[in-house]
């Protein structure tokens, strides 16, 4: 995915740019577009856009590629474009708050694999306080065969299937699954945690529907 | 001396023998590592994709628990975890209403003056304070480790890390003086995909792809390092994204703590380092160090 040439909304660009630096506290003004940052990138060449090109979208007021595309759902948080940048811009905090940003006004995520991936996780570790590898890999297979069964798409479901089991038995083979339970006692604060988040997520979704953005409906 | 140890999930599951090897080595140091009470998971990347709020409070948890139990310093061999405590520590740091909100819900408050360090910063301080000194009964001639940081160690949020960002040297300088010959090469604080492996398979072994080519083109014969999502990444899926990218050899991917403990003369049996996907006994019985 290339983008040929960005179209300046001042409209727009006041609102996102705020909304932007407020949440992920980087100092997008200060990008003088000089592209260490994608030089850098560990999947710019599997995504085809780069932290320069997304400051760039957020700066010109383009909401709607900022908050849909492929750099924010594939970045893999290795922080490489924040270590070179020379104005300590850090665009993988950027990219994360573009990524609740985008999951706040239900865009569709272009990998939604990689939603559920961390959805499990979340939900794993705040349930028992600890993460059990077992418990949270098994909801998000449930998820992401699901997702392939509602599509009709058996073969792809069985695939996965077959894809898991393999790695399981092998890792089972080397003595690295455990099925004990792994918890932490004091997992009544780590839940308390959870609700508080969930509650300041609601909190920014619903300022959201009475302002500004966009929405895939 | 005494630290305090957060192992972290990855360490109490599929990499318990990281877990197990690192307290040994630190115990033959002189070192005791004390695992703190009860600690709960950091959140690792997912919980700053959820919400910023849980990322910091996940960590801060743990961050309480040590200072309470009077602890100066706390390990954190696992690089994710460790930078997720990094992250959360300098975000309380600096955000005085946050902490006093996290702190409001905490049994075990955080008071700001825990220090975190990774496993190779503890191993180059035993250095300079001369632990190594007589417990090196081998030398590790013939390895020609690729020594492979990942990301999550040069974590550089705001924090000023202890090793050069871009070419850090602690692994080497540690190796080398064990008489291994380490390699200088491209790709030690690329990253290996971390999950992406799961969710993303097709980008993840892509860029596990192009580690492992130039660690092969530089001469190396093993891959050492200190992660256990990035060991477990290049040991597990080593066959598929060397199928996928064209790449004949094989690499065993140690940890530093296995290759520590060989200089030590600990054997790899002791050590369960038959818990590798890819062999890693045939290239020390070779090399002649067991």
């Amino acid at each position: 995915m290339t983008i040929s040439s960005t179209i300046y909304n001042p409209q727009s660009a006041k609102t996102l740019i705020d909304e932007v630096i407020e949440r992920s506290n980087q100092n997008i003004y200060a990008c003088y577009q000089c592209r260490r940052c994608a030089s850098g990138c560990t999947v710019g060449e599997e995504t085809g856009i780069t932290p320069d090109v997304l400051i760039r979208l957020i700066i010109t007021g383009n909401r709607e590629e900022a908050l849909d595309n492929a750099l924010v759902w594939q970045c893999v948080s290795c922080y490489t474009c924040g270590t070179r940048c020379p104005n300590n811009i850090q665009s993988g905090r950027i990219t994360e708050t573009l990524k609740k940003m985008s999951r706040e006004e239900d865009v569709i995520p272009l990998n939604p694999n990689i939603a559920y991936f961390h959805d499990a996780f979340v939900q794993g570790c705040t349930r028992w306080g600890r993460v059990n590898e077992m418990e949270f890999m098994g909801y998000y297979e449930l998820k992401n065969i699901g997702k392939h069964l509602m599509n009709f798409q058996f073969r792809k479901a069985y695939d996965e299937i077959a894809l898991q089991v393999k790695l399981g038995a092998s890792m089972f083979k080397q003595k690295r699954l455990h099925l004990k339970l792994h918890t932490s006692r004091g997992r009544k604060e780590v839940k308390q945690f959870y609700k508080m988040a969930v509650k300041k997520k609601a909190v920014l979704k619903s300022d959201k529907k009475s302002g500004f953005g966009y929405r895939h409906d | 001396m005494e630290v305090a140890y957060y192992p972290g999930c990855s360490l109490h599951q599929s990499s318990q023998f990281y877990d197990l090897q690192t307290r040994r080595i630190f115990s033959e140091l002189g070192i005791v590592l004390k695992e703190i009470e009860d600690w709960s998971c950091c959140g690792a990347t997912s919980a700053g994709k959820f919400n910023d709020f849980l990322a910091v409070a996940l960590p801060s948890r743990n961050i309480g628990i040590a200072e309470q139990a009077g602890f100066k310093e706390m390990l954190i061999p696992c690089s994710g975890c460790y930078s997720s405590h990094l992250m959360s520590q300098t975000r309380l740091r600096h955000n005085i209403p946050l902490l006093n909100e996290i702190n409001g819900e905490l049994a075990f408050k955080v008071t700001n003056t825990l220090k975190l360090v990774n496993i190779l910063e503890l191993f180059l301080e035993a250095k300079d304070n001369g632990r190594f000194e007589s417990k090196i009964v081998k030398q590790l001639t013939g390895l020609k480790p690729a020594c492979y940081y990942g990301c999550m160690t040069r974590f550089a949020y705001d924090v000023p890390v202890s090793d050069n960002v871009e070419n850090p040297q602690g692994m080497e300088t540690l190796l080398d003086m064990m008489g291994a010959e380490s390699r200088d090469w491209s790709y030690k604080t690329a990253c290996c995909g971390a999950s992406a492996a799961i969710n993303d398979p097709d980008t993840a072994f892509n860029l596990m792809g192009k580690i492992m080519k130039n660690a092969v083109k530089r001469g190396c014969n093993c891959i050492v390092t200190t992660c256990p999502m990035c060991q477990l990444n290049l040991d597990a899926y080593q066959e598929k994204f060397c199928n996928k990218a064209g790449i004949y050899e094989r690499l065993p991917v140690y940890f530093i703590t296995e290759l520590i403990g060989i200089a030590m003369g600990i054997s790899l049996a002791e050590m369960n380092a038959d818990r590798h996907f890819i062999d890693v006994f045939g290239l020390v019985k070779e090399l002649e160090l067991v």
